[in-house]
Order: C-alpha cells, then structure tokens, then sequence
C-alpha cells in the first residue's frame, strides 16, 4: 500500500526528505549557535528557572479553581465542579468588596501615583547644582530600599494616636488626635500615600533615564528661538518621553489589580477591612487561613484574566493613539 | 547693516583655554566660514556667538550692539544644528513654526509665514510629515526653514551638511549658497570640510588650537597661505612640502634639497644657507617641460583616477608626495612618469623654524 502511494504520489518522499534535512539544518544551527554564544544563555538561565519555576509550573495547580479540592486527594484526583467556585466568589459579599477596594485604592495610586515619578525626574532634570541633586535623589531613592515591615512600622509609628508626628502636629495646631489606622475613611489615603512616598522616587529613574535621552540640541535650538524652561518642560521634555510614559501606564494598568500585599496584611485591622481589604488579601485569608485552597485559586485566576485583559486593552489603545506599544 | 565683530574673544574650561583671544570681523550680508580640524575652537566659538556658551573673555557685538549679556533669544541670530534639532513629536508646519509660537506671533501670520517659507525651502508636499518620515536632505532643510522663519539678523550653521551622504552634501551645499543670495544675511558657518568652506564662503577663516590661523577669501587662503597649516589644510590633495636649504645668488633664489637645485621665487628676508621649507600645489606641478622649470625624478607609486583627474603618488625625500594632472580622459602611461617639473611661479617658500610664509618680492 506504501509503495502504492509512493509511486502514485512522487512528491511525498521528497518532500519529507525534505523536511528532514531542513529539520537537521536548523538543528545543526542550533548546536552550533548555543556553541558560540552559550555564555549569554547561561546568564539568561536564573531568570528562565525562576519563571519556570514560581510563574508557569504553578499555572498546572490552576485547575483547582475548576475543582473541588481536597488535599488528601491531590490535584489530578479532586473531582471537576465547573465554575461553582465562581459562582460562590460572586455571591461573596467580601469577595466584591474586595474587588471594589483593589479597583479604588489602584486606581488612586494610579492617578495620584503615576504622575509622581514623572513630575520628579523632571524636576530633577532642572536642578543644576550636581550636589543638590545627587542628594535630593538619594534622599527620594531611599524609602525604596527599605524593607515593608519597616515602612509599614514607620507608618504606624507616624500616626499613633498619642506619640505619632501626625497627631503631635494637630495637637499643635489645636486639633485632637485621630486614630487615622482604625478609621476606614483614612486607609486608602494613608496606604496611598506611603506607596507614593516609598517608590515615586525610585520609580522616577526611568524616567529621568528617558529624559537623559532628550537629544540636547533641542533644547539649544529652543533657548535660541526663546523657549523659557518651562515651555522647554512641557513642549520637548514631555513629548519626548511619552512613549516611556506610555509604555510605564501600560505596565501600571496591568498590575491594577496588584495591590502591595505585605503592606495592606501590614497596616490593615478588622476595623478597616471595609475600605483594606483588598483580592490578595481576601486571597490570604481565604487560601491560608481558611484553607479553602480552591476558592482562592478561582480568586487569583479571575484577577490574572482581568490584569490581563486590561494589558491588552491598554496596550491597544496605546498603539492605536500614539504608536507606541509593549509588542 | 548687521555686522557680527569678536573683539579678543576667550573661551575658558576651568584652566583649560579651548579659545584664545580670537578677533574678527563679518561684515553684512557676508558668508564667512569656521573651518579648522576637530578641537579647534570652531564650534565654541559659534556658541559663544549664540549666547549657549559664556564667554570668558572678550567682546562679542552684531550690529555694533555688545551681546555679551544679551539672552540668545534677544540677539536676533537663528541656528542651524548639526543633527537638525528637529522636534520628533511636531510636524514639519509646527517644527518651522515653533520659534514664532513661542514668540506669540499671531496665528493666522504664522500660517503665512510658513507657508512663504516652505514654498522657497520646497517643504510644501511636506507640511504634514514628521521628521522621522523624512530624508536626511528633507530634514536639513526643515532646520533651515526653522531658522529663516525668524528673519534674523545672523545665521549660524554649526556643521549643518556633516550627517548627509557626500551626495546629498554638494546639493545641499549649493542650496545653502542660493539660499544665500536670496536672502542676503549675514551667515556664520562651522565646518571641518575644507571643501565646503572652499565652495561655501565669501571668506574663510582658518583656525587651529584655539586661534585663527589665516582669515581671507578661498582663492587667497588657496593661492598665498601664511603658513603651512593653512596650506596643509586648504586644498585637496593638501600643498606637498620639501625641507630645503636656500641658496641666494644674482641670478635669484634656489632651493637645495637631495642634490637637486630648484629655482624658488627671490624673497627679500630669504639669506643664503636658511632652512626652508617649500611648498608646492598638486594642481600646479607639471608633467611636460617648460622653460625655467625645474626638472626633478620621480618614481611614481600608485595612479588613482577621478575621471577627468588623475592623482599619482609618489615617494620624494622620503614623504608622501602627491601630483594632480587633467586626464582628458586617458591615464595611458601616467605610472610610468619619472620626471616632474616645479615652475619658480608655483612655489611657495616658509621659514622651516615659524612655519610661515616668506613674502615674494
């Protein structure tokens, strides 16, 4: 029958030979090509484990979220429910009142927070004096290396009721204290506040790194037509990073739904789980202490496709408005 | 009237002196020429003129009218950059327009005015485009239409043609040049290229390490330079130089080299036995016997051929000596050539010790 084919249809031998040898070709190439350039691969290697390892084999416990798993019987073995879990997230009071809180609290630091950085690096592209500004930058760089428990102990400290900077203030001006981390109506102000404080100045290095970029003729050409340094500012500076900017606000949208876990489990309390208690939260508490594994796995999966839905959507319009896009 | 004089002009970096004391004088509607090797000053001084540098020392007025502390905007000059200096984010329209903007130019004028001046640059098609959708030669002139826009009383160029392929270079260059004429401003230009001064400038002024070496026409700095930096670097190939001992006799003045005896032009400081250096063009060796000439032998090493030119290279008292001779379309037997001939006319003689020109009689 095989030679019946083979004789009817020449073209099936040669074709596969064919293949074959491009197949051998290309796999020759490879040899060769980690070869020679093996030492890159090998520098490469601790961030494709670490990937491999923490973010893709993890992705294989995902099916928990479509199960009703138990422990004892594993993954493979725990049966199918569908979406049940789904359903029960939903009609989940907490678990809305989450998604609410993760949505208003990223959304403040998006607004509020994402002009920051940029605001900085342009400021410090203004500062002449090289002291000055290497020591502004240090001292905004700084809040950045510091751990979030210790962060998370400064702001508790700041605004303890009795002993706080804050309340010693209002004190001073005739004003009584206020117990800011037990009052829900503060939490998001404060939780925004300090992920302002702690990472607009790191985060400003990017920027200033594409404001560097600015060719400096620009400029040049600007101060001889008689731009003043603010129209410089806003007319060359801005436009010229915009891309970076644009490129930053992509990432951002894409990690909305990421609230800073350690400091919300930090600052937060029962009294203020009204306004704190955000999906990585509700995640922890679901998942760790209550140990309703599968459950917080639909809880994550949702909050994985919504971050990732809005990447594309971002990145879409970012492309489509001003050309520039993460792909 | 808009003159342009640097009066002792200095430029200092720290104890580094980068410009040293540099007069001159532009006069109206004059195309004068920056051109020195790289680090020589050029652009410093330029952008001393442009108010983007601070001057260290000296004087610098337009229109008789001391701009040392005038704010660039307020000097009535327009630049053009290097690298174009175009805006990436604006169109071509908004890049020409951005200096009346800022200055609050009426809206409906500006239109004009760009419009006017995108009709004599040819930018009209162009209008829309950004500069990334533009040709190198395309950009050049949107930076141009940038700085005529103004009406400024001083262009300056900063090595405009330098990022053009040679091509592209000789159109634009004569762009500039008819831009010029029609115009008529009082133009400052900075280049390396000695052959875009040659072709560009009413004047050149010549300078190195910080100072200017000669200032005069292209056919004076080509035909009498003061010294052998200038003839060095005016011309292409450069002036070819022997060392020669001068020999003053009745008859007139020779130079000794290799057991050879030319005759130089007589020069009243020349006195017997001096060390000299003499100089002589490529352009202005000959090939064929003439009367007076001075017959020396040659080996020739390599033909290099231009078309209606040929260069031949040859080794001479051990240094590279280089002779250009008319083709006419043939290069038969050009490496077979053993014999050169100096006329006394064609020489240029310069003290071997200060290197300047020696002055005929």
């Amino acid at each position: 029958m095989q030679d019946t084919i083979q004789d009817t249809m020449p073209g099936v031998n040669d074709s596969s030979s064919m293949q074959n040898s491009i197949l051998t070709k290309k796999l020759k190439w490879l040899v060769m090509h980690f070869k020679k350039e093996w030492q890159i691969y090998l520098m490469l290697a601790p961030t494709v484990i670490w990937f491999i390892v923490f973010l893709y084999k993890p992705m294989y416990g995902l099916q928990i979220a479509f199960k009703d798993y138990s422990i004892f019987k594993g993954i493979t073995e725990s049966p199918w429910v569908g979406l049940e879990h789904f359903y029960t997230l939903f009609e989940n009071d907490q678990f809305i009142r989450a998604i609410k809180n993760t949505v208003m609290i990223s959304g403040a630091s998006l607004i509020f927070g994402f002009p920051v950085p940029i605001i900085l690096a342009l400021m410090f592209n203004e500062i002449l004096n090289p002291k000055f500004k290497r020591t502004a930058q240090t001292i905004v760089y700084l809040p950045h290396f510091i751990s979030a428990v210790i962060i998370a102990g400064i702001v508790i400290t700041a605004f303890a009721p009795s002993t706080g900077v804050i309340n010693l203030m209002l004190n001073a001006f005739g004003y009584d204290s206020v117990y800011f981390l037990i009052k829900p109506e503060w939490f998001r102000t404060i939780f925004v506040g300090t992920g302002i404080w702690q990472e607009a100045g790191f985060g400003s290095i990017v920027f200033l790194a594409a404001v560097s970029g600015v060719n400096p003729s620009l400029y040049e050409s600007a101060v001889v037509d008689g731009a003043t340094r603010f129209q410089m500012m806003y007319k060359i500076t801005l436009p010229c990073i915009l891309p970076t900017i644009l490129i930053m606000l992509i990432i951002r949208i894409g990690n909305i739904l990421e609230v800073g876990f350690e400091m919300i489990i930090m600052l937060y309390q029962p009294a203020t789980y009204q306004t704190a208690d955000v999906i990585s939260t509700f995640i922890y508490r679901q998942g760790l202490q209550a140990a309703q594994y599968d459950m917080a796995a639909a809880a994550g999966l949702f909050n994985a496709v919504i971050a990732f839905l809005l990447v594309i959507t971002a990145n879409t319009i970012s492309k489509r408005v001003s050309n520039t896009s993460l792909w | 009237m808009s003159t342009v004089k640097l009066k002792n002009l200095v430029k200092r970096y720290g104890d580094v002196t980068v410009v040293h004391g540099i007069d001159l004088e532009v006069k109206s509607k004059e195309f004068v020429v920056l051109v020195g090797p790289s680090g020589c000053g050029k652009s410093t001084t330029l952008r001393m003129l442009a108010g983007l540098e601070e001057i260290s020392g000296g004087e610098v007025s337009i229109s008789d009218r001391v701009i040392n502390d005038v704010a660039p905007k307020d000097r009535d000059i327009a630049m053009v950059f290097q690298n174009y200096a175009l805006y990436p984010h604006l169109s071509v329209a908004e890049n020409i327009a951005f200096g009346l903007r800022i200055r609050k130019v009426p809206k409906d004028e500006i239109k004009t005015i760009v419009a006017d001046v995108a009709k004599v640059l040819e930018l009209t098609p162009l209008l829309d485009r950004r500069p990334a959708d533009l040709s190198g030669g395309q950009r050049q002139r949107v930076a141009m239409g940038r700085a005529i826009v103004r009406h400024p009383k001083v262009f300056l160029f900063d090595e405009p043609l330098s990022n053009l392929d040679a091509k592209l270079r000789t159109q634009m260059r004569a762009e500039i040049k008819q831009l010029h004429k029609r115009l008529g401003v009082t133009s400052i230009y900075v280049t390396h290229d000695q052959i875009e001064a040659m072709t560009l400038a009413d004047r050149i002024v010549v300078m190195s390490d910080g100072r200017i070496e000669q200032v005069g026409t292209p056919m004076e700095l080509f035909n009498t330079p003061k010294n052998t930096f200038v003839a060095t670097f005016i011309g292409s190939p450069p002036m070819n130089l022997i060392e020669a001992t001068a020999e003053v006799t009745d008859e007139g003045c020779y130079a000794l080299f290799d057991g050879q005896r030319c005759l130089i032009p007589t020069l009243k400081e020349l006195t017997h036995r001096d060390e000299i250096i003499f100089g002589i063009r490529p352009e202005y060796i000959e090939i064929e016997p003439s009367e007076g000439a001075t017959e020396i032998n040659v080996k020739i090493d390599l033909v290099e051929t231009l078309g209606s030119e040929a260069l031949l290279h040859c080794k001479f008292l051990g240094k590279q000596f280089v002779i250009k001779v008319e083709t006419h379309g043939k290069v038969n037997n050009l490496e077979n050539l053993s014999k050169l001939y100096f006329r006394q006319n064609a020489i240029t003689v310069f003290d071997k010790t200060t290197t300047n020109a020696m002055m005929v009689n």
